[in-house]
């Protein structure tokens, strides 16, 4: 503590650098909370000049975490450039292919990042709420986690050639088809996977009651909520139309069309933070404050569209009359999530275009402007390429899951802040509490300010007159 | 699932952080496949565990950006199967070699030597090839790893 101002920096267990200042008022109470983030890489900038066609491959390194996602989202863009119909089998590989990595992605995020803090508490220890403390505790559990990373992950390989990285995914379609035999091998570990899915799905809703009070301080307050539909409201990672549904669970834009975006999404730069806030143009900013990510995504979603999904969906919209706000539910939705994508995967891969060798468009640019976009699992993803008549890059811009919800996670941070922050000094509680808000959300800050680095916490507490109160660092 | 495992990592465009991946590279076909099993990776991940736990021997090699030379071996015996490498540390995405070696042991009862191998880097700035005294080092890392290759399978071969 320095003044009046406390500073968490850096933030654990998280994908990027970022630091949270909670400013005090003079009564000591916590008044305002920023999460800053630290990092900037620009790849925006970077691509300018580069023949089109690379962008799925570029745009790839922009994430570790999920390439994939990048790799579709562009693909699409370029796609959109080409003015192609990609070959429906191309069409239903790219979806195993996302659905792959959003099961990876959400397993990370649910088993090796926040299940310390559901397994050991929200005042554990922070040299124990880590895989190993999870491994001591519940072996079990830390063993699913990693069969059904490996899962997902097995998959990326099998269809793209590497784990991290692949570039199978092309302008036009795919590279390559699926052979038999991958064919088979995904659907021979689907059994083993799903059972992993509907017992860490039961494990999850046992400990709910213990999280009364983080359920009702982390991130609860009123939103609107986005996300890609189908055409039926189902849930879909892939391709739809774009869907806003506010606070109350009503449609507030529907049959949006995503390539539009800039028409409804604005994006405001705050001068303390690289990331971007995104916001519903229509009722200005902040006000056009929304959700993205699992929690918007079964708060616009009628339903999942594969059996056990859908009966844990009905469940999930039973936790409120409303949208179902709280953050901490953000935990559900990923399982749920999870569930789905591995009932789809074997519903896509039974199909029986599935192994067609037509997977790939071929043709030169038709159109000087293209916009993609897809379901990350953190939320909605934009990709929106300018090029010249050579079909070089001119202008890109990416609109990413994180940012859209950067205005909710200050929020969130402030709400946990004024809960739990007592007095002018940080506890471990508190400290673990306001990382662990951000954590529902799996922020991806290397996406979305597009940088390099390690997971990092620093928070700082800030007095009126904008003295350092107390810092805590965290690497 | 091979006696040996070898494990590679780094980043390939970081100059000679990528030192690791070539050697796999130079590796790759020296050995039969059912005795030395030759992976290269960006980074560690837990998923590593399982894999480590299948095999008698784990050989992890690794750029270093310490105070050595550059262009400097140096082989570190890290578990000799009788119990956990020292201070493995907390997760976050990326794991350190000993956290891999203490999951394996954790959560699949593994039995096993570990090593880890590092070649001293110079430059880790963006770009593709490696500085000259690392490029001029790659023979003796391999020497090195080779030889560790060998006392392993040895081992493996008597038990």
């Amino acid at each position: 503590m320095k003044g009046n101002t406390i500073v968490i920096d850096p933030v654990t267990r998280i994908e990027g650098h970022s630091k949270i200042t909670l400013h005090l008022n003079d009564d000591g109470r916590v008044e305002d909370a920023r999460f800053h983030v630290t990092q900037f890489r620009g790849f925006e900038k970077l691509a300018e000049g580069r023949p089109f066609y690379e962008m799925p491959s570029l745009m790839a390194r922009i994430c570790g975490i999920c390439p994939v996602s990048h790799l579709i989202a562009s693909a699409k863009a370029c796609d959109s450039l080409l003015a192609v119909k990609i070959p429906p089998t191309a069409d239903k590989l790219r979806r195993i292919f996302g659905l792959a990595q959003v099961t990876q992605s959400h397993a990370l995020s649910l088993f090796h990042l926040s299940s310390p803090d559901l397994l050991l508490g929200m005042d554990a220890d922070p040299a124990k709420s880590n895989i190993f403390g999870v491994a001591e505790k519940n072996p079990a559990l830390a063993l699913d986690g990693i069969r059904l990373r490996q899962f997902g992950q097995k998959i990326i390989e099998q269809l793209g050639g590497k784990r991290i990285h692949p570039a199978w995914i092309v302008p036009g379609g795919v590279s390559e088809p699926l052979t038999e035999a991958n064919r088979d091998a995904i659907l021979w570990a689907i059994p083993d996977a799903l059972a992993i899915a509907e017992r860490t799905l039961e494990w999850f809703k046992s400990t709910m009651e213990g999280f009364r009070e983080e359920i009702s301080t982390f991130g609860n307050f009123p939103t609107m909520f986005m996300g890609i539909v189908k055409k039926d409201n189902g849930l879909t990672f892939y391709d739809g139309k774009l869907r806003i549904v506010d606070a109350s669970g009503h449609v507030v834009a529907d049959d949006l069309d995503p390539t539009q975006y800039f028409d409804y999404i604005g994006e405001k730069v705050e001068p303390w933070s690289y990331l971007k806030s995104s916001y519903y143009k229509p009722k200005g900013f902040p006000d056009g404050i929304y959700r993205v990510g699992p929690l918007a995504r079964l708060n616009v979603a009628d339903r999942c569209g594969t059996p056990r999904a859908d009966q844990e969906l009905a469940e999930f919209h039973e936790l409120q009359r409303t949208a179902v706000l709280s953050s901490f539910h953000y935990h559900h939705a990923r399982l749920i999530e999870i569930l789905y994508c591995i009932e789809r995967l074997e519903q896509l891969l039974n199909d029986p275009e599935i192994l067609s060798k037509h997977v790939r468009a071929v043709a030169r640019p038709n159109a000087l402007e293209g916009v993609g976009a897809a379901e990350a699992p953190r939320g909605t993803l934009f990709h929106h390429y300018k090029i010249d008549e050579q079909g070089l890059i001119r202008w890109v811009n990416l609109i990413i899951a994180t940012g859209q919800n950067n205005l909710a996670m200050n929020r969130s941070v402030l709400q946990v802040a004024k809960h739990f922050v007592q007095g002018k000094r940080l506890n471990l509680g508190m400290l673990n509490r306001v990382e662990a808000v951000i954590r529902c959300y799996d922020p991806c800050l290397s996406c979305s300010t597009h940088a390099s680095g390690q997971m990092d916490l620093q928070i700082q507490l800030v007095s009126p007159s904008g003295e350092i109160l107390d810092e805590v660092v965290r690497s | 699932m091979a006696r040996v495992l070898v494990v590679a990592y780094g980043n390939p465009l970081r100059c000679d952080d990528g030192a690791a991946r070539r050697a796999a590279e130079m590796l790759e076909g020296k050995f039969l496949p059912d005795e030395v099993e030759i992976v290269s990776l960006h980074q560690l991940g837990p998923e590593l565990a399982e894999s480590a736990s299948q095999a008698q021997c784990v050989i992890f090699i690794d750029a270093a950006a310490g105070d050595g030379q550059p262009g400097q071996v140096q082989v570190t015996r890290m578990s000799d199967g009788s119990g956990e490498p020292a201070d493995p540390r907390p997760f976050c995405h990326a794991l350190a070699p000993a956290s891999i070696v203490g999951l394996a042991i954790r959560l699949y009862g593994a039995h096993l030597q570990a090593f880890s191998v590092t070649i001293t880097g110079q430059n880790f700035d963006h770009g593709e090839s490696l500085s000259p005294a690392v490029e001029a080092a790659l023979p003796t890392l391999i020497e090195h790893i080779d030889e560790l290759i060998q006392e392993c399978l040895s081992k493996a071969r008597k038990s």
